[in-house]
């Protein structure tokens, strides 16, 4: 399959997302806030289980919202309430208290989650800046992204790589990855587990088997090593040997405009 | 069946300064806005919101001095952005948060729900909610296994305020069969001590013992119910009408600093004199037709 010529860097994200679903795996789709929030915790989950399900993984199921497997096939023109309402789906039951209790016996495989900070061993801050009880800057609380860390198998975390946001330690821990690196996180009480994948705009981490120290799995197309480096205020693991992420083909390229996102409103920023 | 319909302004008098108010509805949809706007018109302060998340209305809340502690799942207003009233009492040090991840919340409530003083989750290990709130949050083991837990303190509101669809004068009120429950609003109806109910349209009892089923708060629950058309607005109503992104937006843009909030403030609440009112300012007959989807 030949690569794509040109393709833009969410549909290089939705790709490399898609790539880590499997057959059959059930997906929790949280809620984003506007703009690139909303495009990193929305859209490119979404399209890139549509696009797993076009490709490799024709049994994935997602949780959206309330709607459990809506037809990717039928993603709506707009994501107003009564598009949403109205959203062919499998199942909305009576409150969401049911997707809870599924999350709380460990029934997801993936979930996708996103952060202004994420430290060295994967834990995630979405709540406060500074003091929690006098933050420089209130986030937005907690969400499901602590459950999805306690009982998902394989978190995602998709977001930029940015200094400030990859950080040697978060300043309040919202979701528990590995803690303090080793068997911290077993030790606290969790279960295994912990963030799979973070995929950035220019490099795509995994977490070491043993130190559970957050390591570069690949560098996007066209990025060098030191610009991955230079975005981030903890030095990463680096195994010997990092491939270049694999780009888009022209084919995948062609079903996220054509057919998953024609009318923009999945990769919006 | 006892009658339970009451005016808004009646409804929002019983809620006192200084109470503990559950409000339900999720973000941007189905909140009780104009519920909201009327205990703010009667200047009721000092509240403990519990929510789960929390959205619009708390910031409306926030943004006119009424907030002294939030405790919910998330603050914000979603495809809107951020709930600059709440961000800035947050950050000022004038609003008291307490954050429970999604799992927890609904423990709490459950918990209220069932008459117990709280429920065992395992979603707060290791985290910094846990850390920063051994109010409500404690380390327990089971008996049994000897696992390790967190108990979570009931979520026990003196108020819970939600908005519904349809309900008839005794207070039970219903679904309609095609509707968004991304809520957990059946939930908070159960764990109330004392239930405030606005719905949309107030329907002949008639209509409500044909399809019993279809009746998620029975009239039992329920010590006030209040019929408020587009009582939501500029939220959403799930199967009558969509959010005003218009008007949405608009607040967004205000809430950024305290003076344009109050020239919304003094516009839209204070500035109106109940609901109808309120309806005639920040609507027009053709945006009404636009926003319904019935």
């Amino acid at each position: 399959m030949p690569y794509a010529g040109d393709y833009t860097p969410n549909e290089l994200l939705v790709v490399a997302a898609a790539r880590e679903l499997r057959d059959g795996d059930l997906a929790f789709v949280g809620v984003g806030t506007a703009g690139r929030a909303f495009t990193l915790a929305v859209g490119i989950p979404i399209a890139s289980a549509r696009l797993a399900q076009m490709t490799h993984a024709p049994n994935i199921n997602i949780y959206w919202g309330n709607l459990l497997s809506p037809d990717l096939s039928r993603i709506p023109p707009k994501l107003t309430q009564h598009h949403v309402t109205t959203w062919p789906c499998a199942a909305q039951m009576a409150h969401t208290g049911d997707k809870c209790d599924m999350l709380a016996r460990r029934q997801f495989d993936v979930c996708f989650d996103s952060a202004p900070q994420i430290d060295r061993f994967g834990n995630l801050n979405i709540t406060a800046i500074g003091e929690y009880r006098r933050p420089k800057a209130r986030l937005i609380g907690c969400l499901a992204q602590t459950d999805h860390f306690a009982f998902v198998k394989r978190p995602i975390v998709l977001t930029d790589l940015r200094k400030r946001t990859f950080v040697e330690r978060v300043d309040f821990i919202t979701s528990v990855g590995y803690l303090d690196g080793g068997n911290s996180r077993e030790k606290a009480g969790l279960d295994p587990g912990g963030p799979w994948r973070v995929i950035t705009d220019k490099a795509v981490f995994g977490f070491h088997p043993e130190t559970k120290e957050m390591q570069v799995l690949s560098v996007h197309p066209g990025v060098k090593l030191e610009e991955v480096l230079a975005e981030m205020s903890f030095r990463p693991a680096l195994p010997k040997q990092i491939p270049e992420t694999e780009p888009p083909t022209a084919e995948q390229v062609r079903l996220i405009r054509e057919q998953i996102d024609p009318h923009h409103i999945l990769l919006v920023a | 069946m006892q009658r339970k319909l009451m005016t808004m302004a009646e409804a929002a008098r019983l809620v006192r300064s200084g109470s503990t108010i559950a409000i339900g509805g999720s973000i941007i949809r189905r909140s009780p806005a104009a519920f909201v706007r009327e205990l703010i018109r009667q200047h009721v302060t000092d509240l403990r919101i519990l929510a789960f998340p929390a959205g619009f209305t708390m910031d409306m809340l926030a943004g006119a001095g009424a907030v002294k502690r939030v405790e919910a799942v998330y603050e914000g207003l979603f495809q809107f952005g951020m709930a600059y009233n709440f961000r800035r009492g947050v950050e000022s040090g004038k609003i008291e948060v307490r954050d429970f991840p999604e799992t927890s919340m609904i423990a709490r409530f459950r918990a209220a729900a069932q008459g117990v003083s709280f429920l065992p989750t395992d979603v707060l290990l290791g985290t910094g909610m846990a850390a920063h709130n051994p109010e409500q949050i404690r380390e327990i083991t089971c008996p049994f296994t000897g696992r390790k837990y967190h108990a979570v303190e009931a979520a026990v509101a003196d108020f819970t305020v939600l908005h519904g669809y349809i309900g008839d004068e005794f207070g039970n009120v219903q679904y309609p069969v095609q509707r968004d429950s991304d809520d957990i609003d059946p939930i908070m109806a159960k764990a109330a001590k004392r239930l405030i109910v606005t719905v949309e349209k107030i329907v002949p009892n008639e209509q409500i013992l044909r399809q019993p089923n279809l009746t998620y708060i029975p009239h039992l629950w329920v010590e006030a119910i209040v019929e408020a058309p587009f009582g939501a607005h500029p939220l959403s109503c799930d199967a009558y009408y969509d959010e005003d992104e218009e008007h949405m937006y608009y607040y967004q843009e205000c809430s950024k600093e305290p003076g344009r909030f109050k020239e919304y403030a003094d516009k839209f609440i204070y500035g109106t004199k109940d609901h109808w009112e309120y309806l005639q300012k920040a609507v027009t007959p053709q945006r009404l037709f636009q926003l319904s989807v019935r």
